[in-house]
């Protein structure tokens, strides 16, 4: 009997698929081997384009540099704060405006997930913002960065739909046994959906992680700033210094120092993703197959 | 991609708002402000002059924005900060902006009103898109104030240089660096120690830099002799600049900028790209490119690429200045060949003669722009004062460069600048534990610029004294006349200028490279007419001759 496993065209297609695949891992994978391989190399040697792959005369050295820099320190830990706080209240706020929202009965349910949809098209603008945060006397302050991010509408739709797949009976049967709206949401419903809550988690923590813009924005002392904005102005800053050729007295910042410094940026939400990837194509998936 | 959007929607963002204006669209009207300062001198010193140390008569502080350099960041615990406390009196509330996003957080917290007193770090010409909102002040009229400032525009007579700042209504909104000699850096980098084997002498004009590639051709027919780097983003950024460009009067690669050049002979403006002095350049370069001698990757590489090509002896000339020789040339090539060795030659003498500066130069640096708000301030005056003293005066500008003395550098008998023996800086005290610009907050960008030249060179190596002396004695051309525009034409202007630019340097690359053929120029300066050129350059010796006519 022929099945679909050893057709032909499926073997040629498996084959097909494993080079392309491959093609995408060496791809994907090349520049992180390459930015660790440099952040262990001597400087001259990557000045000179000797290095690649593995480290050319391995040093240690340039790690030790940028962790005695304070600086460098106190915007790593103002990450983490920053990640946390801000991955609690979105995660709070989330899921309890996607609840709501997933409720069919609910009076001008309608206009709550236009007011949301809508903010997906239109802001009011940078300046506005600016303005708006400066006004409400959160500059320099760690909400400037919490807040008005808290809620994705986008990551809000995919829970919004999570929710509506779970089956309206358990929470009818709650209800019966006497367990109020909240009882409902945190005893049946959410222990139910840690594969989407997992996932947000992710979502979240990734891109409050990467973000440099709002601190940027809004912050005004460097011991506010996180790794986010310490990095770009190295890398980024460093780059048009000199290929504007500014002040000659100007230096740049050395390419291995560079690397240390993305190589340590990335690490932990590296270390984070496998353990919570499980959870990401469940969740996603549950979704959308039931919406 | 997200942010990627955000973040191109903040540069259009504040370009909008900078065009726009949001500020209060303030009266112009009040010319030469007749006001008197008598309720906005708090703290002020009333004797305050050339060659007098500002202190302020009772503590102050000023909001400053901060341009923090990665190299190095900032810390609140710098010498700096608490010396210029103990001399002045004042207190500098920093802003720190990432310099890698200075120019965009700029216009943003301008366009909101929220920008603090001091704005520096903002070289000529940035400051135009905030006149017409009123957000900057009229600096021109407060020079009164500035006792060290219009001292030294005597000294130095940098009138002239001063007018090409000037706006449509005949101020200029933006207090420049100044410096008291032109200073040339760019030039070609050339391995010296080949010239010596071949028995050439260092070149000086554009021939003899074509004579000393055909000869290194020759010994090594498998090289491209001359490989360039600064081809990204802006293609022969240094060569078409100020390397091949001072020679020829006309600049392309960054100094391209809006694509006019000022016109001495005719005595107006004509647009960059169809100028027979700008053709000659091209022309040069071509026969470069087409005698195998200039690497055509040159305009295409990373600047890695081209320096790894010079590290590794395929080629032995590139673009450069004296911090690059030192830092980015010469150890790469020591490692691979310890007997080669490297120098600038004097910028190469093109069809103009030997010049140190042509019309596009000036001798302005970056600067400082003020907040409109400041004029609200009772401490107004004492404020001007402190940035006179502190980026203008003598004193101010040697302890904004060197520091203290007896801590971070001492002079000797002849007056000359020493580091402190613990202090490192450029690599003059290689090894020594402390830096000037990392542990001090000396040297730095935001502070120290501009000045005599004593003071520029006094943290030169000998060889690029050497080198500057021979640029100095050069003669240098006046600089060009202003031709402000106003808002309606500046706006036009815009429109016009991008098509035109991206016309030029794509054929001027054409040309070089030989894809397009020299007598195709006429058809070339055809094609920038029809993209409107000659409304252009029209609009901008309008705006020069009402400027004439109006202030001349």
């Amino acid at each position: 009997m022929v099945t679909v496993d050893n057709t032909r065209g499926y073997r040629v297609f498996r084959v097909i698929n494993a080079v392309v695949l491959t093609g995408v891992v060496i791809v994907t994978l090349y520049p992180f081997v390459n930015i660790v391989a440099r952040s262990l190399s001597d400087e001259f040697a990557i000045r000179a384009g000797k290095v690649n792959l593995y480290p050319v005369g391995f040093t240690f050295k340039t790690y030790t540099f940028v962790a005695s820099d304070p600086t460098f320190w106190t915007n790593y830990r103002n990450t983490v704060v920053y990640t946390v706080v801000a991955t609690f209240i979105a995660m709070v706020l989330t899921t309890c405006y996607a609840y709501v929202l997933s409720k069919r009965h609910l009076r001008g349910r309608t206009f709550l997930i236009g007011a949301a949809v809508f903010t997906m098209f239109f802001t009011g603008g940078l300046i506005p913002n600016y303005v708006l945060i400066s006004s409400l006397g959160m500059k320099d302050s760690i909400w400037a960065i919490v807040l008005p991010n808290a809620i994705s509408v986008f990551n809000l739709l995919v829970m919004k739909t999570f929710f509506e797949g779970l089956p309206g009976e358990l929470e009818e049967a709650a209800a019966i046994d006497g367990m109020n709206t909240y009882g409902i949401l945190l005893r049946i419903v959410l222990p139910l959906s840690k594969a989407i809550l997992a996932t947000m988690v992710l979502f979240y923590a990734v891109s409050f992680w990467n973000s440099w813009f709002s601190a940027f924005l809004y912050m005004s002392q460097s011991d506010l700033f996180p790794v986010t904005v310490y990095l770009r102005n190295l890398i980024a800053g460093a780059t048009t210094g000199t290929s504007v050729g500014a002040d000659a007295t100007d230096m740049t910042v050395a390419t291995n120092i560079k690397a240390v410094t993305m190589v340590l940026t990335v690490i932990p939400i590296l270390a984070i993703y496998p353990f919570v990837q499980r959870y990401f194509v469940k969740g996603v998936m549950l979704g959308a197959v039931k919406g | 991609m997200h942010q990627m959007n955000r973040r191109q929607a903040m540069v259009a963002m504040g370009a909008f708002l900078a065009l726009a204006g949001c500020g209060s669209g303030d009266d112009k009207s009040d010319k030469k402000n007749g006001d008197d300062f008598s309720a906005k001198r708090d703290g002020a010193m009333s004797d305050y002059a050339v060659g007098k140390p500002f202190k302020a008569a009772a503590p102050l502080s000023f909001s400053i924005l901060y341009n923090n350099h990665p190299f190095y960041p900032m810390k609140n615990d710098w010498l700096f900060w608490s010396e210029l406390t103990k001399r002045t009196n004042v207190t500098l509330q920093p802003s720190v902006v990432p310099l890698s996003d200075y120019e965009n957080k700029r216009s943003l917290i301008i366009g909101a009103g929220d920008a603090p007193m001091i704005i520096p770090k903002t070289y000529p010409g940035q400051e135009v898109p905030f006149v017409a909102s009123g957000a900057v002040l009229p600096v021109s009229d407060y020079l009164d104030l500035m006792p060290n400032f219009k001292d030294k525009v005597a000294k130095w007579n940098l009138q002239a240089d001063l007018d090409t700042l000037r706006q449509a209504d005949g101020r200029f909104y933006l207090l420049p660096g100044l410096h008291e000699d032109y200073w040339a850096d760019y030039t070609l980098v050339v391995r010296t120690d080949i010239l010596d084997k071949l028995g050439l002498k260092i070149p000086q004009t554009w021939d003899d830099v074509h004579a000393m590639l055909k000869a290194m051709k020759e010994e090594y027919p498998d090289s491209y002799p001359y490989s360039d780097r600064w081809a990204i983003p802006t293609p022969g950024g240094a060569m078409m600049n100020q390397v091949f460009g001072l020679g020829s009067g006309v600049r392309g690669g960054w100094g391209f900028t809006t694509g006019i050049t000022w016109d001495s002979n005719a005595g107006k403006f004509a647009y960059t790209g169809a100028m027979d002095q700008y053709k000659q350049m091209l022309q040069f370069l071509h026969t470069l490119v087409a005698e195998k001698l200039l690497d055509p990757e040159s305009f295409t590489q990373t600047d890695d690429q081209a320096i790894q090509k010079l590290a590794s002896g395929k080629s032995f000339v590139i673009s450069g200045n004296a911090q690059t020789l030192v830092n980015e040339y010469r150890p790469p090539l020591k490692k691979a060949n310890p007997k080669a060795t490297l120098a600038k030659i004097p910028v190469p003498i093109g069809p103009i003669g030997p010049v140190k500066a042509d019309s596009n130069d000036s001798r302005l640096e970056n600067g400082i722009m003020i907040s409109k708000k400041a004029l609200e301030s009772k401490n107004f005056v004492a404020m001007m004062q402190f940035i006179d003293w502190l980026w203008y005066s003598d004193e101010g500008q040697v302890f904004a460069k060197w520091g203290v003395e007896g801590t971070t550098y001492n002079k000797d008998a002849s007056g000359k600048y020493k580091l402190a023996d613990d202090v490192d800086f450029v690599g003059l005290n290689p090894g020594a534990p402390k830096h000037l610009q990392k542990d001090f907050g000396f040297s730095n960008g935001v502070f120290a610029y501009g000045g005599s030249t004593e003071l520029l060179q006094s943290t030169f190596s000998d060889e690029e004294v050497e080198w500057q002396k021979v640029m100095n004695a050069r003669n240098a051309m006046p600089p060009k006349p202003p031709s402000p525009l106003n808002e309606d034409e500046r706006e036009q202007a815009s429109l016009w200028q991008t098509p035109l630019k991206d016309h030029a340097t794509q054929n001027s690359l054409e040309f070089i490279l030989g894809k397009r053929d020299f007598s195709e120029w006429d058809a070339y300066v055809k094609e920038l007419e029809a993209k409107n050129m000659t409304s252009y350059v029209n609009l901008v010796n309008n705006a020069y001759e009402r400027y004439k006519k109006e202030h001349g």
